[in-house]
């Protein structure tokens, strides 16, 4: 049942979503059109609306894939939808997994769209050497091997905002079983999860800081991280990541179990 | 030996903060029934039947299905007609005939074709460019084209006029499958009377009575609907 849910909210997200990935990569293509065409007032003066647009979109995929998400579990687990989901035959666990997959998937997407856009807009072999002798440099001096410094850069990223996505399940849930001001709880429920979430991230540092005194220097100065610390750090950070989203989703999971009051 | 109910509920209660809606209900419907559930507005009706729909969570008491606990398994068996439109408007009538189709083994797709051109609806057409009226029709239709053994109807014919709801009561009386009860809850008493074999009052969330219809019929010597102004005099 799990695969059927997954596949209407797949739906519903693609299309919302997809006018906005077709005018990022709309936007992406003018842009590289009207930069490499002969230089004019006119052509510069689109060029650059060309290139607000392609930026505006693409902020826009990202809130938007974030917003959509939690509109998207809101009505239909609490809103007039959720007179479907809830008499559907399938468990709340389905229900719950459905949307933290449908987020996930849209998220990558999202993700994909905007390195796609970039690199339609922007590439050229001169700038990629650029880049790839700028990020070699950061690495060579943090003497960390460069893909898995791009890796565990997008990783951390990556998971800090799909943990305030999944902050803000965790928000929606307890907000709603108020009987007023839903979205009001639901917003300070969400904040409160997130601020714990991040509270849990500094508590384990600072722990581990304990045993690493240079990890330690964090919390008590200004001085920077040598380059052994900042290894274990991003893999501590990846790490504690992975678990908080996992214990958010299974905490998620529990409220939701408990059952539902729609209106 | 107990004969076991179709459904059975037991001692169940519901509170909204301070506010208790439901006060210890108990009742039993069995296989082959239509049952209509009556009372004035705001008495219950509404909340006892997303208790048993698992759109509420009582705060005590247990609703059983066929001997089990509502859940995966009771939906299954459970046909729900809510008194409000909840299809996403997103979707054309075919879509939402494929989304039943995927999830209800029990949905009966050559059926609702039939039931849609029988009312005059589009299958290609938007919900979101249906009148709300439509919109009732496309959900009663999907409601009554699963091969369920219990539908539950809340208000079906709140807000239609008097052919209509002539039309949608035969709807009802012809398409449920044999041996499945039916739960009707309204305050439009006298349309539904001719079909009802047993009858629940339900008043301040409590039930006052549950008997045959006839019965009490014969024992009052007056209409359902005479009985029911008599007993909710205001």
């Amino acid at each position: 049942m799990l695969t059927k849910l997954l596949k209407y909210d797949l739906k519903y997200m693609i299309k919302n979503m997809s006018i906005f990935y077709i005018l990022g990569i709309f936007f992406a293509i003018t842009t590289r059109i009207f930069f490499s065409l002969e230089q004019s007032v006119i052509v510069n003066i689109i060029g650059q609306i060309s290139v607000g647009c392609m930026f505006s979109i693409l902020a826009n995929i990202l809130i938007n894939t974030i917003m959509r998400s939690w509109i998207r579990f809101r009505d239909s687990i609490y809103k007039d939808e959720a007179y479907l989901t809830h008499t559907l035959p399938v468990t709340k666990n389905d229900i719950y997994n459905s949307k933290f997959f449908q987020t996930l998937i849209f998220f990558i997407v999202g993700f994909v769209i905007i390195i796609l856009s970039l690199f339609i807009a922007y590439y050229t072999k001169e700038r990629w050497l650029e880049l790839r002798s700028l990020i070699s440099s950061i690495t060579t001096g943090l003497e960390f091997n460069t893909t898995l410094f791009i890796v565990s850069f997008i990783a951390i990223i990556f998971l800090e905002v799909f943990n305030a996505i999944q902050c803000g399940f965790l928000g929606i849930i307890l907000g709603y079983r108020k009987s007023n001001n839903k979205i009001g709880f639901s917003v300070l429920f969400g904040f409160i999860a997130y601020l714990l979430s991040q509270s849990i991230v500094l508590l384990l540092v600072f722990i581990v800081g304990l045993f690493d005194s240079s990890i330690m220097n964090l919390f008590t100065n200004n001085i920077l991280l040598d380059t052994k610390s900042l290894k274990i750090l991003i893999v501590l950070a990846v790490i504690i990541y992975l678990g908080i989203i996992l214990l958010m989703s299974l905490l998620c999971r529990r409220e939701l179990n408990k059952g539902v009051d729609i209106e | 030996m107990n004969e076991m109910k179709l459904l059975e509920i037991k001692d169940l209660n519901k509170s909204f903060d301070d506010k208790q809606i439901l006060k210890d209900i108990n009742l039993s419907i069995s296989e082959g029934k239509i049952v209509g559930l009556l009372g004035k507005n705001g008495a219950g009706k509404t909340t006892l039947i997303k208790l048993i729909n698992d759109l509420l969570t009582p705060t005590s008491g247990t609703v059983m299905i066929k001997g089990e606990k509502v859940g995966v398994e009771s939906k299954k068996v459970i046909s729900y007609l809510p008194e409000r439109t909840y299809l996403n408007k997103q979707m054309k009538v075919s879509e939402v005939i494929d989304y039943f189709a995927d999830f209800y083994d029990n949905f009966d797709i050559e059926k609702a074709k039939k039931l849609l051109i029988d009312l005059d609806l589009d299958i290609n057409q938007k919900l979101s460019k249906m009148s709300k009226g439509m919109q009732e029709k496309v959900q009663l239709v999907l409601v009554m084209s699963r091969i369920a053994d219990l539908y539950i109807l809340d208000e079906p014919l709140g807000g239609v006029d008097p052919a209509t709801r002539d039309y949608i009561l035969d709807t009802i009386l012809t398409n449920f499958n044999d041996g499945a009860s039916v739960i009707i809850s309204t305050h439009l008493i006298s349309d539904i009377e001719r079909i009802l074999d047993e009858v629940i009052f339900i008043d301040k969330g409590k039930i006052i009575l549950q008997s045959d219809a006839d019965k009490l019929r014969n024992k009052e010597k007056l209409s359902i609907d005479e009985i029911f102004r008599r007993m909710f005099k205001c």
